[in-house]
């Protein structure tokens, strides 16, 4: 095997096992669908360019993340993005719900949108990623006590929210 | 040492996939902790559902299609895109510099850390190279020390309320912090300025001054000594 075939084979591996996750941070990071597929295909542009650099490949996962973070923050520096209605938004559900559990998703969504950045990002490594509390705090530099407190406001917050619109479902005095 | 109804509750709202020894001894300690555990679980059930969006059916496609590129491409067209999106980055900045007259430089430090503070943070990471650092503070007749060059994984050229300084990020034990400096603007030596869940905490130095910003949980006091020790300012031909 070439070693330029091998190269593509260890991207096409990475973009197999990360895209999905990349383009699901990105969106709830941005709010905007548009803007989240153009920051995984840079992020993916930016990766493919700087391979070689990647000597471990269990670091592959928070080094894209590293990229896309920064990717973000270039596009936030140049223009603030505009958060799109989720309604817009074409969400492809792999279930059937029932219009109760539809509403109470729909809130949800909205209410992870609507946290501050502080919150939402640990909550969607943690979450989106599957980062323990130590990978998070590495990965934004803040403590792990910070982390901690930082995930549980997010989900209190959420909570609230959803109650505060009347879906308390199971959730009530969990937090 | 056990875990107490408190501690657990705030435990699963931060980590409900927790599955450490002790937890999982407390998760079925009492029907109380039991039940905790399962409203947790049935929540973060709810979480992932409503974060599991499928990305467009042609995302994969796209990526895959990038491996067709060369790797390295060097022709005129993106140096010329990058030169015109740099002309376009600084007039955007010029414009913003210009449509700012801040009243205060409390009202410049929290205009300014709103403009582009949290993207600045989000893009540090990476130890700078000295040289980038020592340029950028030579040219504003100033010079940082090791203790604070060798934690700067961020930094620029700022507008301030007199002209032009620099933008900062450090990394501390306690997080990443801003520090901007302004060479030529004095401020109220220790007045401490809260915006937007920050604090910037201003302070004079030999010539110039600085402002120290950090989130809430920070203690931006701890960077004082830091700041006022390595960072040389006034010196021409620095």
């Amino acid at each position: 095997m070439t070693s330029n075939t091998e190269r593509t084979q260890r991207f096409n591996e990475l973009a197999e096992s990360y895209s999905t996750d990349l383009y699901r941070y990105a969106m709830w990071t941005c709010g905007n669908d548009a803007l989240a597929k153009d920051l995984v295909q840079e992020t993916f542009l930016r990766a493919w360019r700087a391979l070689d650099s990647l000597n471990d490949v269990a670091s592959a996962k928070s080094w894209l993340i590293t990229i896309l973070r920064r990717e973000y923050a270039r596009t936030f520096e140049r223009k603030v993005p505009k958060f799109t209605d989720l309604d817009t938004v074409v969400i492809v559900e792999d279930e059937e719900l029932e219009p109760d559990e539809r509403t109470e998703r729909d809130l949800l969504r909205k209410g992870i949108l609507n946290l501050e950045p502080k919150y939402r990002e640990p909550l969607l490594l943690q979450v989106v990623f599957g980062h323990s509390c130590m990978e998070i705090s590495e990965q934004l530099g803040i403590t792990q006590s910070a982390v901690m407190t930082q995930l549980f406001r997010a989900r209190e917050k959420l909570r609230v929210q959803l109650q505060k619109d009347g879906v308390t479902g199971n959730v009530h005095e969990l937090f | 040492m056990s875990m107490n109804f408190s501690e657990f509750k705030k435990l699963m709202g931060a980590d409900p996939k927790n599955r450490d020894p002790a937890t999982l001894r407390a998760r079925n300690s009492s029907p109380e902790f039991e039940a905790a555990a399962a409203e947790a679980d049935a929540f973060e059930d709810k979480l992932q559902a409503a974060l599991r969006i499928q990305p467009p059916t042609d995302l994969l496609n796209q990526i895959k299609g990038i491996s067709q590129q060369p790797v390295r491409q060097r022709s005129w067209i993106p140096f010329a895109l990058a030169a015109s999106l740099l002309i376009a980055v600084g007039a955007v900045a010029m414009v913003w510099q210009q449509s700012h007259q801040w009243d205060s430089v409390e009202a410049y430090v929290a205009d300014h850390y709103a403009h582009d503070g949290n993207a600045a943070v989000a893009q540090a990471g990476e130890k700078l190279s000295e040289q980038e650092i020592t340029k950028i503070l030579a040219s504003l007749g100033a010079t940082a020390d090791k203790q604070l060059s060798g934690s700067i994984e961020f930094i620029k050229y700022c507008p301030t309320p007199d002209g032009k300084g620099a933008h900062m990020v450090v990394s501390t034990d306690q997080g990443p912090m801003t520090i901007i400096f302004m060479p030529k603007t004095r401020v109220n030596d220790g007045e401490m300025v809260k915006f937007d869940q920050m604090y910037a905490l201003l302070i004079n130095l030999e010539n110039g001054s600085a402002a120290i910003i950090g989130e809430q949980s920070q203690s931006v006091e701890s960077m004082v000594a830091v700041v006022r020790d390595s960072l040389k300012t006034g010196i021409v031909g620095a």
